[in-house]
């Protein structure tokens, strides 16, 4: 595949007609089918960035650059919208939810992974299904949960539903990782004389860690990412996630989309630099788990 | 992006009974040589098996009692919610039971077979065809470039991916507001619509337009690069047996890629169709999708305001149950297809 720059693979018996279609075709198709691509997939990160920092926001219309480069629009989400608040929000809700569920699904997938018992698979298929129930139909009960425990409104019942809520894809991709390591390894610590909670720390941890990184980063975008619960669960406006903060730029009549796009640049931004750092190591799980919200 | 292992191509035709095989081996002791008595090595195997039978269950105890609290118990609860009356009286909620009520209004009204259903129905299906098809494009379009483009078109699509629901949203509204967003605009400048009139968010079809353009954006980028990674495990011979043998670019695709990937297809396909039946964040955020305006409810839409704005926690509840039920069906499919390629080897 590194051979192909940009070039269609050549044909073994070209008759001088198609050999000559292929390649006009190729040289004019592939470029303009990757121009398209990179148009589609990058164009409203481009817009979204552009409009945050054109001071004219509104009156931009469909210029392609914007009138101008300022900062006016974040200086006001931070000043006069609170966002600094509700990204620390955001960030203590996300690291709350990765140090459980990092916790609670490494131990989950060693017992998946790693010990035969009964009822094993029964415990695997149920973690598949749970992925895919709709989040509208767990906001209503955990709702009313959450308000006969006192939790609404508070950081901690959020993160609570939010470790739920990424544990079952962090197990199914740790058990993964688990199980790419050799269980050689593991008997080697235990001739050494090692007990099963030193061969946990000393063998175990340190060979899943890239995978318990990979996977803790996606539950922390996870957290950051969703909206249905924190904007039933918030209502006091200083305890907002920095996606439902967003909302409040919105007028009855009006949207100052200036506000609002540079919200959303600094919700979106961590978020794809985390992504394109660990999609690679997250591969096979990302095909099995519920990812995409 | 060659790394991402997919399971599924390599297996596709080992047909496992996963059920059985295929788990860890049950390990005899291997810690320390055994004592030579027998008495004690009796009592050794004894506490041996008795850990190996609990230890699982302790590793697994803190997941299953957050999983069991927090997802299982949610859902026997919206099940008895759907069933009851549910009224918020002082220092907590009362729910009277009135039988399946709720569901026969439900099932029985117009908006939920008129515009709700169809909604959820036709969006999803849109959706799914259209993402899949695109994703699989730009997977063949990914496997023919050389390292270079290939790496630079594979990070915009994860910068596609990554874009969270509610900001994808939010700049998919800009592009489209009425007189001030991007595609008025030009829509206007070319003659297309009348600016000063137009509101592409208060009829469903255009409504629906957009979110359906927000989800395939947000969605194919998983499509694209599940397939790439089929495409690549596809032996070259066989595309040089087809070249020889005449056939042409359209005949090697639907003669050679789809059979030998059909599993993939299967997989992108179905979990595009569960998470696309269940788009909320997407619906709710357009102007309009909020419950002011009936004529765009989606299911889950339907289900959040009847609870959380009309205060009628019960036909909330029987909506959600309704979709809940819907995914659950998709879902046994999707496992049964999982098992059946034996591609998870449980």
């Amino acid at each position: 595949m590194t051979t192909a720059k940009l070039q269609a693979r050549p044909a073994p018996r070209p008759t001088a007609a198609s050999g000559r279609r292929t390649s006009l075709a190729s040289r004019v198709g592939l470029p303009v089918a990757v121009i398209a691509l990179l148009v589609f997939t990058l164009f409203p990160v481009y817009w979204m960035i552009s409009t945050a920092l054109d001071p004219k926001a509104i009156s931009r219309g469909s210029d392609v650059l914007p009138s101008g480069i300022s900062f006016e629009h974040f200086t006001f989400v931070f000043e006069k919208g609170n966002f600094g608040t509700y990204l620390l929000n955001s960030a203590l809700v996300g690291l709350a939810t990765i140090v459980a569920a990092a916790l609670l699904s490494l131990f989950a997938a060693i017992a998946v992974a790693r010990f035969k018992f009964r009822f094993r698979t029964s415990v695997l298929i149920m973690i598949l299904i749970v992925q895919m129930v709709p989040l509208e139909a767990l906001v209503i009960p955990l709702f009313i949960q959450m308000r006969d425990y006192e939790l609404l409104n508070s950081l901690l019942g959020l993160s609570i539903v939010y470790i739920a809520l990424s544990l079952p894809f962090a197990i199914w991709t740790l058990r993964g990782f688990v199980a790419t390591i050799p269980k050689e390894v593991e008997e080697a610590a235990y001739i050494d004389g090692a007990s099963w909670f030193r061969m946990f720390r000393s063998v175990l941890l340190p060979l899943v860690g890239p995978g318990l990184v990979a996977t803790s980063i996606f539950a922390f975008i996870t957290a950051w990412n969703e909206f249905v619960f924190a904007y039933t669960f918030m209502k006091g406006s200083d305890k907002y996630t920095a996606a439902v903060g967003i909302y409040q730029f919105f007028g009855e009549n009006s949207t100052s989309w200036g506000p609002v796009m540079a919200s959303s640049t600094l919700v979106t931004v961590p978020v794809m630099i985390f992504f394109v750092i660990v999609h690679r190591k997250l591969g096979s799980g990302l095909a099995a788990g519920a990812v995409k919200g | 992006m060659s790394e991402v292992e997919f399971g599924t191509v390599k297996d596709a035709t080992v047909v496992t009974d996963t059920l059985v095989a295929g788990g860890p081996e049950e390990t005899p002791a291997r810690r320390g040589p055994l004592k030579q008595d027998t008495g004690g090595a009796e009592a050794a195997r004894r506490r041996k098996n008795l850990i190996n039978l609990t230890r699982p269950w302790l590793l697994l105890a803190p997941s299953l009692v957050v999983l069991a609290g927090l997802l299982l118990w949610p859902l026997i609860q919206v099940g008895k919610l759907s069933l009851q009356d549910y009224a918020v009286k002082f220092g907590g909620g009362v729910g009277t039971y009135t039988g399946f009520d709720h569901y026969s209004d439900l099932l029985s009204s117009s908006l939920l077979w008129k515009t709700v259903l169809p909604n959820t129905v036709f969006f999803a299906l849109a959706c799914v065809g259209l993402t899949v098809a695109l994703g699989t494009l730009v997977a063949l379009l990914l496997n023919r470039l050389g390292a270079t483009w290939r790496l630079i078109c594979s990070i915009a699509i994860l910068a596609a991916w990554a874009m969270p629901a509610v900001t994808g949203t939010y700049v998919w509204i800009w592009l489209f507001q009425p007189q001030d967003g991007m595609v008025s605009q030009i829509a206007g400048s070319i003659g297309l619509i009348d600016p000063e009139t137009t509101n592409w968010f208060t009829e469903r079809g255009p409504f629906y337009a957009i979110a359906t353009l927000n989800v395939i954006h947000h969605g194919f980028p998983f499509v694209a690069i599940t397939v790439l990674a089929g495409l690549m495990t596809i032996p070259k011979e066989l595309y040089e047996a087809g070249e020889l043998d005449g056939a042409n670019a359209w005949q090697r695709f639907w003669n050679i890629t789809v059979p030998t990937i059909k599993p993939v297809f299967l997989v992108v396909t179905i979990l595009s169709t569960i998470w696309d039946f269940k788009v909320f964040t997407q619906i709710y955020l357009q102007p309009g999708g909020d419950g002011s305006n009936e004529e765009v409810y989606n299911l889950g839409v339907f289900s959040y305001i009847q609870a959380f704005a009309k205060n009628d926690y019960g036909a909330g509840a029987a909506a959600a149950v309704l979709l809940t039920l819907l995914l659950l069906l998709i879902t046994i499919v999707y496992i049964r297809t999982l098992f059946r390629q034996g591609e998870e080897d449980l």
